[in-house]
């Protein structure tokens, strides 16, 4: 027997991050054995506070290499990590999906610097774990194989629990934890068993062998299974009915948690789904469009609605995650490359509006003392006009207005479900789900209008002297978001002249390696 | 051709459009630098209020170079620009002019500077994020009336909603939040169903022709979805024949909706009445346009057939719109919200004369788009005025102001005059038009219609008379001051173009003669709309008689300003 040829280079991302999750705990040992031993370092007395920032500083260095080595997958994709058992395929969608997720942990590092000193609560547990489940999403969008999924959706959501309830004094985030952890652990319940029934009914966990396999569309066993694995993602991306979690998690979680979770958790899980879909059950895709058109409607409309009656700002923002996560689902039960190109986009653009929401939310309001509420922002353009410029840009992203990527996100998802049913025009079911999902964005509009009409129309409330600034990294994040935005929106074609990066050709080219 | 002068012979539209928007960005920059290096210290308002003025006036003669470039004797579509935007979806940065955009187009950077002059000590605070948001609207605006391809058409037509909604909404009255968000909602309910009429549209026409394209017209080589003659289209397919009608009608609602024809309009009294006065002025003279606007460029010659076949419903609708509006009108004590409602009425005339498909008609219809902007927005801007100086709207409030304030009382009563339709004021060419049109081709609809001309006749000069005549009642009236110089320049300004019109039509007639001929020519085109029962005649000369720009006219150019 020959040993495998193993391509190392291709979970290089992979190795850096794991290599970061394990070294963060000994990095914070040796910080706290500095502030123990009063040393200085660069001749600053090491704090609590310093040595908090330079692990979100070692964090955001892992992060930014694993990014790069990513980004320079594109120049040769499709690596496999074994060839003889391919768990892992490096093709275009994962590198994309990954840079997405690598993307928003930056981010995420960088609102906590500020953030978790805020809280008083700055330790290396936080970051460690936020690596570990980075790695998680990174080999979750790759997994070619139902076991390699199930450890990477695991490796992904269990830290996670432990990052919602990271604030251990705060009732809430204990809640949120707690639900969180007993909901997950049912889904991800969900999603083995249905891994056990397809291997029962096809021999083989591996998703292209299972795809070949074309399953006896009458094989009760191999459809409850495939039914029941599609079922545990969909819990992950918090689609109706499967969302009930989400709103008390995303609220309970320190803010920029709920950010991370609302937005890499949501690209990781939604490229298994892609993945699940377009290569294990794209033969038997038909049987799945019905229920899939049932989801994507009713996360959409029971999102937006329950989002219209919240007047907590982050369980708006929790059901809006809701609503966006039914946007993506349209280009999921349209099934063809040209809808999984602008799920892939969107997925990219929603990124960057909800995570810059969550920023300003993270820095804007003060946990300690606000309520949360829609008013705490009250009259924030005179406080602090960035933080209430960002926020409206990624609120008017949200709403799909065009100009931002937003916009075009849903742009191209309604095209290619348009698209679709113009070359199969007896299928009236698409044609609703295109006007389904654009009235829904008219109903989302009230809500993300109330949080510019408080910032800009309502006088701040009496009493509040100041509000927390950003420092240089919020500042930064919230500037990047906003960037994106518009660059997204306005010249989704010409980002490659900046960095030869371009997310819609990208986006397409990973829904073409799918197949 | 390296000088700078073809360049921006090149450029001359995206320079109107994108001016205002450019400047927008140089505003923000001065005040971020100002921060940074001045320690806070702002510049005065009075410098950003200047500011906002000068660009806006910039654009004016920008647009008045266009006017001047522009080959009145042609149909075609000038001064096109199109470069790839998102090319491989058939999108393109595409723009160009024609005799009916222009004149919306000089009416929209026409009336932005005398709005920023009028409210100059209407908007007190935040003076800078005031100009900031009405410079953007210009571009929006502008952008909507020159885009010639779908795509782009539909995002300025969208983006011009947010600076719109942050004006209503932070300088608006006590319900302005409740307005602003109506206003928002209802125009994105109407615009998302076109987009995906838009979409469809394009698909149906990829799978036809094997053309994936947004664009409105072919231009160099390229084609548009207006290119294929309608014949082209399978006729017998029931999913075209059936379909026309639904995406005519996905387009007519999203227009509908900002006309605001009846039973759409209940957003236009609330964000009307809630708007500052130049939010209303800019609501009534420029944004309503868009959406009949948008009828003539896009819903009627897209699907000649469908609208022919849903003409009936239309003019029901424009008719009990003109008939509602002015009754509604008649009733108002408010007399901004009496003016707002006069507007449901005249902009039923419009699409009265749009319906008639004959050029009367349209030219009529555009001519009174164009009044109906210079005379409504003038009306808001004067109530605007003696708001100011009272700070109540109530007719009741008001009685003999003509004694205290012989100016202001002479300037309402041209800009009520021109309202009603008074010959020798704009109001009458364009009405006149109007049902001389419809007259031909529906009378009935026309004998209708005519009523609201009387009815508007009575709602106006009996407010008239109730404010301005009788004996001075109330106390706080006997003390108001006579307008400003500031203030008589922007009401002169704007009682010039309304006796222009007026008196002498052609200089806006003519321009815009070429192109509703091409207009009406690409109607026949496209399904042979214009049957000889339907249209007055089937030379579309043939109506020169009475055609107010009479060929025997010379062809007037506008004198540069």
């Amino acid at each position: 027997m020959t040993p495998p040829v193993l391509d190392v280079g291709a979970i290089l991302p992979m190795i850096i991050v794991a290599a970061g999750a394990v070294l963060m705990p000994l990095f914070e040992v040796l910080l706290a054995r500095m502030i123990q031993q009063k040393r200085t370092w660069l001749s600053r007395p090491m704090t609590r506070e310093l040595a908090g920032t330079m692990m979100a500083f070692g964090t955001a260095l892992i992060l930014g290499t694993a990014l790069i080595f990513t980004l320079g997958g594109f120049l040769r994709p499709d690596r496999v990590f074994n060839a003889d058992h391919p768990l892992i395929r490096l093709d275009a969608m994962a590198l994309f999906l990954n840079a997405v997720v690598l993307l928003s942990a930056i981010m995420t590092v960088l609102i906590s610097i500020r953030y978790l000193a805020e809280l008083r609560n700055n330790r290396g547990e936080y970051y460690a774990l936020l690596l570990a489940s980075v790695l998680g999403m990174m080999l979750l969008t790759s997994a070619m194989d139902l076991l390699m999924l199930f450890l990477a959706l695991e490796l992904m959501t269990i830290p996670i629990y432990a990052l919602a309830g990271y604030q251990r004094s705060s009732l809430r985030s204990n809640e949120s934890a707690l639900k969180y952890f007993v909901i997950g652990s049912f889904a991800s319940g969900l999603l083995l068993y249905g891994t056990a029934l397809l291997y029962g009914a096809t021999g083989t966990l591996a998703l292209d062998l299972i795809g070949q396999a074309r399953f006896d569309q009458e094989n009760p066993v191999a459809l409850v299974g495939a039914g029941l694995l599609v079922i545990g993602l969909v819990f992950k991306v918090g689609g109706v009915p499967f969302h009930q979690w989400a709103p008390d998690v995303y609220e309970g979680a320190p803010t920029s948690v709920t950010g991370f979770m609302a937005t890499a958790v949501k690209v990781a899980a939604f490229g298994a789904l892609i993945r699940v879909m377009a290569v294990a059950l794209g033969p038997s895709q038909d049987q799945f469009y019905v229920p899939l058109w049932v989801i994507a409607v009713l996360s959409m409309t029971v999102g937006n609605v329950m989002a219209l009656i919240q007047r907590s700002v982050k369980r708006m923002l929790a059901y809006s995650s809701i609503a966006h996560a039914g946007y993506a689902m349209v280009g999921i039960c349209v099934g063809t490359d040209e809808a999984y190109a602008a799920v892939l986009f969107y997925l990219l653009v929603y990124t960057f509006m909800s995570l810059g929401a969550f920023a300003v939310l993270a820095m804007a309001t003060r946990e300690r003392t606000q309520s949360g509420e829609i008013g705490d922002l009250a009259g924030l353009h005179a406080t602090r006009p960035f933080f209430a410029a960002v926020m409206a840009i990624c609120m008017f992203a949200l709403a799909g207005i065009p100009g931002t990527g937003g916009f075009m996100g849903k742009f191209k998802l309604f095209e290619a479900t348009i698209a679709r049913w113009s070359a199969t025009p007896a299928d009236q079911g698409l044609l609703w789900l295109a006007v389904i999902g654009v009235l829904n964005s008219a109903v989302s509009l009230y809500y993300y209008l109330r949080v510019p009409v408080a910032m800009y129309m309502e006088d701040p409330r009496a009493g509040e002297t100041e509000q927390p600034g950003s420092g240089f990294f919020g500042w930064l994040v919230l500037a990047t978001c906003a960037a994106a935005i518009f660059l997204l929106g306005l010249m989704p074609q010409d980002l490659g002249l900046f960095w030869n990066l371009d997310p819609l050709a990208g986006a397409a080219a990973a829904a073409d390696a799918l197949r | 051709m390296e000088s700078i002068g073809s360049i921006a012979d090149g450029y001359l539209l995206s320079t109107l459009i994108f001016l205002p928007l450019a400047s927008c960005v140089v505003l923000w920059f001065l005040e971020l630098l100002l921060r940074v290096f001045a320690n806070g210290a702002g510049i005065s308002e009075a410098f950003w209020k200047l500011y906002g003025v000068a660009v806006s006036l910039a654009g004016f003669l920008v647009s008045l170079e266009v006017w001047n470039r522009f080959d009145p004797a042609s149909g075609q579509l000038q001064l096109v620009e199109r470069v790839p935007w998102l090319a491989n979806l058939g999108i393109h940065y595409y723009v160009g002019i024609d005799g009916i955009s222009l004149l919306l187009v000089v009416l929209t950077t026409f009336l932005l500077p005398v709005i920023l002059l009028a409210s100059w000590s209407d908007i007190g605070v935040r003076v800078r994020q005031y100009v900031f948001f009405m410079l953007a609207l210009q571009t929006g605006m502008l952008g909507a009336f020159l885009s010639l391809n779908l795509f782009l058409f539909y995002v300025f037509w969208e983006a011009m909603l947010v600076p719109m909604y942050f004006v209503i909404g932070i300088w608006g009255g006590a319900r302005r939040i409740y307005a602003t968000i109506k206003f928002f909602i209802y125009t994105m309910v109407g615009s998302l169903l076109m987009l995906i009429g838009i979409l469809t549209l394009v698909y149906m026409h990829f799978q036809e022709f094997g053309v994936l394209t947004f664009d409105y017209i072919g231009f160099g080589g390229a084609t548009g979805i207006l290119d294929v003659p309608i014949a082209a289209w399978p006729e017998q397919d029931p999913w075209w024949s059936q379909r026309q009608v639904w995406l005519f009608l996905a387009f007519a609602f999203a227009f509908a909706i900002k006309v605001p024809m009846f039973p759409f309009h209940t957003w236009l009294p609330d964000a009307h009445v809630e708007a500052p006065t130049p939010g209303s002025a800019v609501l009534a003279g420029v944004l309503l346009k868009l959406g009949t606007y948008g009828f003539i460029r896009y819903a009627i010659p897209l699907f000649p057939e469908a609208a022919q076949a849903c003409a009936p419903l239309m003019l029901t609708l424009a008719v009990v719109g003109i008939v509602y509006g002015a009754l509604v009108a008649l009733v108002q004590s408010d007399v901004k919200k009496l003016v707002a409602y006069s507007s449901v009425s005249h902009l039923g005339f419009v699409m009265l004369g749009l319906f008639a498909f004959n050029l009367q008609g349209i030219e009529g219809s555009v001519l009174q788009m164009v009044n109906h902007g210079i005379s409504t927005g003038a009306l808001f801007i004067l109530i605007g005025m003696i708001y100011e100086r009272r700070h109540v709207r109530e007719i009741s409030a008001f009685g003999g102001l003509a004694q205290v304030m012989p100016i202001y009382a002479v300037f309402f009563l041209i800009a009520t005059m021109s309202s009603i339709g008074l010959p020798i004021l704009n109001g009458f060419v364009g009405e006149f038009l109007i049902l001389l049109g419809a007259f031909g081709t529906y009378p009935i609809f026309a004998a209708v219609a005519t009523s609201g001309v009387l009815l508007g006749a009575v709602y106006m000069l009996w407010m008239v008379r109730r404010v301005f005549f009788g004996p001075v009642v109330h106390q706080a009236n006997q003390r108001l001051v006579d307008l400003s110089l500031r203030e008589r320049l922007v009401a002169v300004s704007l009682v010039i173009p309304m006796v222009w019109i007026g008196v002498y039509p052609a200089s806006f007639l003519t321009p815009m003669d070429a192109s509703v001929n091409a207009l009406l020519a690409r109607l026949r085109d496209r399904g042979a709309v214009l049957s000889d029962e339907v249209a007055l005649d089937a030379n579309p000369r043939g109506g020169q008689e009475i055609d107010l720009a009479g060929e025997s006219e010379p062809l007037e150019k506008e004198p540069d300003a």
